[in-house]
């Protein structure tokens, strides 16, 4: 089971919390009026049945007997029966005497007053026993009305109860979001953190349990902050300190290989080595540039992009490519992204096709429910299956021999196309070659 | 006839390197150690293209960028070992009408060189064109709003002349960066983005509200007719 929040289990201890004090103060009030209640009851109709008994007793000699019950009943509900040896006379409500309890009935009979709560043909009463010269003296007193009085005071008790530890979950829910605001402060500051926003800060607290923590982070932030421009700074100081020597040794290398044939021999294999090799490394330098600035800036310049319209513009850039068919599924196919990172990947991928496999036969870009699709297809010997995520990785190149490339290509097309929170892979293509495919998100 | 290059870089190898190979690419190329030096040479002697390093000791490249471009058009390519978004922009903005980055080629520099050369060109349309109050005369290269000259460096004319060419068609981001900068296109959409926001500067009667060079979100720039 998944946990519940703090925020939740706050809100319900609290409400369970309520609930329990206000049940336990609702029962022992509910007792004690009631207690009480029925007491004063009680007491009130043992003294009136003591008054009537005077009375039957009275004209038990005299007679006239029925008459003076009959003025006795107190209400249409109430009841009187004097049970004699061999004669019972009764008055007021009708009540079998067989539905009174033997146990009040021998108290009566032995001389003793007595009285016992019971239900009478589904009506509560108070019957009230009392010995009569030789006969007993039973009184039954309708407790209707003092039931109504019960049921108002639970009903208004349970209410009370369940209102109180509602209203106490409410409150535990509000204090704990209360209490909470400064950490959902601290979420949201850590979020924008954690995507790169390192001016990030917290809100001075006021509180002095929380300001302690808010003065750490801020101030670990800020150390962070520092770090991170320490070490841009650095990759920017180290871009510069290469790209220079590197320019003078390209077009330096770019003179001495239009004078190539004023060198012969050895010394000209060697010059092609030397220059061929100075490209490939500033090649190489310029890739681990831009990978090692993907890594801690982000100058995301995201538009909407023609995918169909990009292909068909780096394409026309190469007019080795001129004769491979485009397949563009529908125009225009737009996407979300910075348009030179999608160059690139468009880019390094095409390299990578003429470098391995002879060049690309096919391009398509092909539309999917919720993402469009970059499809390079070539028609080499294709890539084994235990190497296809490890070529996307940084210098893992399969074959090291004449090879011009950097090691880096398909690692910028990776990280590139994992920006745009899209995915590269590589799979076979039927009947021979390798297909590059790349899934972006749609726009909107 | 020769085109003469001022190559202002403090590196002194640098400056020997691309110094013979862009000789070989058939320029005369002069260079300049320092910011100073180079205003200094280019008060005296005529250039048709000056290469500018951005970090420059002394005077910066971008005041030097600033100066030649507060004097006229020039055609100035900056060279910036950065390729941080700030530096590229800073350098476009301070008028330079193209930018290459460290380490470039020579040849990759020639080809740039001669695209631009050919901005001052009527292009390919030859006859007066109207938008508004702008009057662009293609064959001189001039270009009037409500009867006085604006002084438009030859990319940001060349880039007036395409779009009002087009009389309100929409031109692609792609189109414009081929038809003006002509060389392979590699998707720099910041080139054209300052270059038109130069040039709104200049045309535009609010610049931050344009009403004659309009953004088409997705696919390029229009003018209004």
């Amino acid at each position: 089971m998944r946990r519940l929040s703090l925020h939740w289990r706050v809100a319900l201890i609290l409400g369970f919390g309520t609930l329990l004090v206000t049940s336990v103060l609702a029962i022992a009030t509910w007792n004690l009026a009631s207690g009480y209640m029925l007491r004063q009851r009680e007491g009130s109709a043992v003294r009136q049945a003591e008054v009537n008994v005077r009375l039957v007793e009275k004209s038990l000699d005299s007679g006239g007997l029925d008459e003076l019950l009959t003025g006795l009943t107190t209400g249409p509900d109430s009841s009187i029966l004097v049970l004699r040896p061999g004669k019972l006379l009764t008055a007021g409500r009708p009540v079998d005497a067989g539905a009174l309890p033997d146990s009040l009935l021998d108290m009566g009979r032995r001389g003793v007053s007595a009285r016992q709560r019971i239900i009478v043909n589904d009506l509560p009463m108070i019957a009230v026993t009392m010995p009569v010269a030789n006969a007993v003296y039973v009184e039954l007193f309708p407790l209707e009305q003092l039931d109504r009085t019960f049921q108002y005071i639970s009903g208004l008790l349970i209410t009370g109860t369940i209102a109180s530890a509602v209203l106490g979950a409410l409150m535990g829910s509000w204090a704990s979001k209360r209490a909470l605001r400064p950490l959902s402060e601290l979420n949201a500051a850590a979020r924008r953190i954690a995507s790169g926003d390192l001016q990030a800060r917290l809100p001075a607290q006021g509180d002095p349990d929380l300001k302690a923590l808010a003065e750490k982070f801020n101030s670990t932030v800020a150390e962070l902050e520092q770090r991170v421009l320490r070490d841009s700074r650095f990759a920017s100081d180290v871009s510069h300190e290469l790209r220079s020597p590197l320019t003078t040794m390209v077009n330096a290398g770019e003179v001495l290989r239009r004078r190539l044939s004023l060198l012969p021999g050895p010394a000209g294999q060697a010059l092609t080595l030397l220059t061929s090799e100075v490209d490939r490394f500033a090649r190489m330098v310029v890739d681990l540039l831009e990978i090692s600035r993907d890594d801690q800036t982000d100058e995301r310049l995201c538009e909407e992009v023609d995918l169909g319209a990009l292909v068909r513009n780096v394409v026309a850039t190469r007019p080795q490519l001129a004769e491979v068919p485009i397949e563009v599924a529908e125009s225009p196919v737009v996407v979300l992204a910075d348009r030179r990172r999608l160059d690139r990947v468009l880019t390094n991928l095409l390299d990578n096709a003429e470098r391995h496999a002879g060049g690309p036969v096919r391009l398509a870009v092909t539309r999917a429910a919720d993402c469009v699709r970059l499809e390079v297809d070539d028609a080499g010997p294709g890539v084994p299956p235990e190497l296809r995520e490890r070529i996307f990785e940084r210098f893992a190149r399969g074959t090291r021999g004449g090879d011009s490339g950097s090691g880096l290509g398909l690692a910028l097309v990776s990280e590139h196309v994992k920006r745009h929170g899209g995915r590269v892979w590589v799979q076979d293509r039927c009947p021979i070659g390798a297909q590059f495919v790349v899934e972006l998100p749609c726009a909107g | 006839m020769q085109v003469r290059i001022l190559l202002v870089e403090d590196d002194e190898r640098i400056r020997q390197a691309l110094g013979l190979a862009l000789g070989d690419e058939g320029f005369d190329v002069e260079d300049a150690a320092s910011g100073e030096l180079a205003l200094r040479r280019l008060d005296a002697e005529t250039f048709d293209v000056v290469l500018l390093d951005l970090g420059l000791p002394g005077v910066d490249g971008l005041d030097v960028c600033r100066t030649l471009r507060s004097r006229g058009d020039l055609p100035i390519i900056v060279v910036t070992a950065r390729t941080d978004a700030h530096d590229v922009i800073s350098g476009l903005e301070a008028g330079a009408d193209d930018y290459v980055t460290k380490p470039l080629m020579a040849s990759v520099l020639a080809a740039r060189i001669r695209a631009l050369l050919r901005r001052r060109g009527p292009g390919r349309v030859g006859d007066t064109l109207r938008v508004g109050d702008i009057v662009i005369r293609p064959q001189e290269g001039l270009v009037h709003r409500g009867g006085s000259e604006v002084h438009l460096t030859r990319t940001e004319f060349r880039l007036l002349v395409e779009l009002a060419g087009a009389h309100g068609r929409i031109v692609s981001r792609e189109q414009l960066l081929q038809r003006v900068w002509g060389y392979d296109y590699f998707g720099d959409t910041r080139l054209l983005d300052v270059h038109i926001r130069r040039l709104r500067r200049k045309i535009e009667p609010n610049p931050d509200d344009p009403a004659v060079v309009l953004t088409v979100r997705g696919s390029g720039y229009r003018i209004h007719t």
